[in-house]
């Protein structure tokens, strides 16, 4: 699983603060123990800055790349501060995040990755919002987003698709659907391309205590179907260990085999059995309960655990 | 050609929960009435036979309404100044249950005293909504509850910041109550969860999902409704509850329903036209898998009442 570090974000307190006081040191340090938690990525999201976007996205590139080597994402809607990020860039190919099927994203940001040999992660979502259906979803990637990479001649081994995960909290009924999604976009085109996810989405609005449970048991499923991709946070030590177990098929564990069954069974397009679990253990009980919510079988309700 | 009708067959099924209590059980009602107890969609009779009936309620209030419709205050008349005869009319109207709306003006002692003068003028089971404002429904609330032991009344609203209070007084009181989300599936589910928490058990609690009339989102309440009962079919317990729909108040504030003066003149008959309004959303309502329908114009409460009987015909 090629991790993109997620943990430099602008919705962070911390964060926010160390950029008001341009806290160089925090930035480089925050990179740095991504990495060596395992992301083989760096994303980078301060917001539009729409006034310091000339000063701010070279000062944090230059920051970063003083500490580490791996490629930066850059996470703007600024197509001035991708450009100035870029501009600024001097070790790995970096990663523009992200284009849409809107047309004006659509129009410049793939010509932008082009110019400065970067690779673009485009969202499965046009000016009509995210679509709901597996099909309407690869439709997007295969009839507007393939298509114009082409038409400029842009490799399409450096796209990534997203098809955008949404919360189980209140769009329950689609997780099921990002699941086929994935699926089906690894036979969309040939090459295949490759497919990244923001996994924390699927609980976003859910009390934070169940978070990581949810992020966990969908990472499963979304292996299952072919995922080798996700923006995430690479310190969930947790999540790490759900990795490794189904990429390793480690079952010696009780939850490794667990998290292995889970993955199989939505491998082969069958759905995770109460009979796969030991609901004696708590923990076991809480995944099957997890597994239910996000296959749409059981209403999701913030104390759904406890039912 | 012989045609063989596919049927459901769902693990799941309904709670059964009773209104009211009679004197065996430590009540003065006249009469109980059990809702729920489904274990198919609504009137897929060839499924399963439904062993209760959907049962219709008429809103009554505390003190005379001031904000309702003319067509409303003809129809009850002088009773509005009165929740006994009020409450005796609506018996004579049909009501199967009846609902007592508290106003913001009342005191602990005004609404025990209307409570109780509505429990003396008719032997239905009774329900009692507060005027709706959190700490004012409290207030009320309890010492209703209080004051009323054993009766079986349906006490409301509870809803996820405002419950506690309402539920304790309903377990220590025996009664049941009413749980409100606002048209979200999440939210009526988690409710529940929360009230049952409490150790009020499930068979206590009615759910009312949250309805817009026809017009105004009942197709987003339809969806919600029928999106719970097939959960509870599916065998998710903490929707499995029935369902009260508060179809009266969600007509009768629609512009079609309320108001006769400064509408297209080809909108027609204006209290033909409120009839409809409230009976067309109560019917479709009914389909959607409502249990308790509460309607507030005795007219209406005919037609819906006839629609039930149709309804629960077996071929």
């Amino acid at each position: 699983m090629y991790i993109i570090g997620e943990n430099i974000h602008i919705i962070s307190e911390k964060v926010k603060e160390a950029l008001t006081n341009r806290d160089r040191e925090f930035f480089m340090d925050l990179a740095v123990k991504q990495v060596e938690a395992g992301a083989q990525a760096v994303d980078i999201n301060l917001g539009p800055r729409k006034k310091d976007w000339e000063e701010v996205f070279p000062w944090i590139i230059e920051a970063i790349e003083t500490v580490v080597d791996v490629p930066l994402s850059i996470d703007t809607t600024n197509v001035d501060g991708m450009e100035a990020a870029l501009k600024t860039i001097k070790k790995a190919q970096p990663i523009l995040n992200s284009t849409s099927a809107e047309p004006e994203r659509l129009e410049k940001i793939p010509v932008l990755a082009k110019k400065y040999g970067a690779k673009v992660i485009a969202l499965t979502m046009g000016t009509a919002g995210i679509p709901v259906e597996a099909d309407a979803r690869v439709s997007i990637a295969v009839e507007t987003l393939i298509p114009r990479m082409l038409e400029i001649d842009f490799p399409i081994k450096d796209l990534i698709i997203d098809p955008l995960v949404l919360t189980v909290s209140g769009c329950q009924q689609y997780c099921p659907h990002l699941l086929e999604t994935v699926r089906m976009l690894q036979y969309a085109w040939d090459p295949a391309p490759t497919i990244s996810v923001g996994l924390s989405n699927v609980s976003n609005a859910v009390p934070n205590e169940n978070r990581a449970l949810i992020n966990r048991v969908y990472l499963a499923m979304l292996m299952g179907v072919g995922l080798q991709m996700m923006i995430a946070n690479p310190f969930d030590e947790p999540q790490n260990e759900v990795i490794h177990w189904i990429e390793t098929k480690d079952q010696s564990t009780p939850l490794g085999r667990v998290y292995n069954k889970i993955a199989e069974r939505i491998a082969e397009g069958d759905e995770p059995q109460m009979e796969d679990f030991d609901l004696s253990d708590a923990d076991q009980a809480a995944i099957w309960k997890t597994t239910q919510i996000l296959l749409n079988k059981v209403i999701y309700a913030d104390s759904y655990l406890n039912q | 050609m012989p045609v063989e009708i596919p049927k459901d067959k769902w693990p799941g099924s309904i709670r059964t929960v009773t209104l009211g209590a009679t004197a065996a059980d430590g009540g003065t009602r006249g009469l109980t009435v059990t809702v729920g107890g489904q274990t198919a969609l609504p009137y897929m009779h060839f499924e399963a036979q439904s062993p209760n009936p959907p049962v219709v309620a008429i809103e009554i209030k505390s003190e005379r309404p001031e904000d309702w419709s003319s067509i409303l205050t003809e129809a009850w008349g002088e009773a509005l100044d009165d929740p006994a005869r009020w409450a005796a009319r609506a018996q004579d109207a049909g009501a199967q249950v009846l609902v007592l709306a508290l106003s913001a003006n009342d005191t602990p002692e005004s609404a025990v005293k209307a409570v109780k003068a509505v429990l003396g003028a008719s032997g239905l089971p009774l329900i009692v909504l507060g005027p709706g404002q959190p700490e004012k429904d409290n207030d009320l609330l309890v010492p209703v509850a209080e004051a009323t032991k054993g009766e079986r009344l349906a006490l409301g609203l509870c809803e996820d910041k405002n419950y506690r209070t309402l539920v304790a007084a309903a377990m220590a009181n025996g009664h049941l109550v009413i749980a409100r989300a606002p048209m979200d599936v999440n939210l009526s589910k988690q409710l529940n969860i929360l009230i049952t928490d409490m150790g009020l058990p499930a068979d206590r609690i009615l759910m009312d999902p949250t309805t817009g009339a026809l017009g105004y989102g009942i197709e987003y309440g339809y969806s919600v409704m029928e999106r719970l009962r097939l959960a509870a079919l599916q065998g998710d317990s903490m929707t499995q509850l029935p369902m009260i729909v508060t179809v009266g108040f969600e007509t009768w504030k629609a512009k079609e329903a309320k108001v006769g003066e400064g509408v297209p003149e080809a909108w027609g008959d204006w209290r033909e036209r409120g009839l409809h309004w409230e009976s067309l959303t109560a019917a479709a309502l009914l389909e959607a898998g409502a249990d308790i329908i509460v309607l507030r114009h005795p007219e209406s409460v005919r037609r819906i009442k006839i629609a039930i009987d149709e309804l629960m015909v077996t071929a």
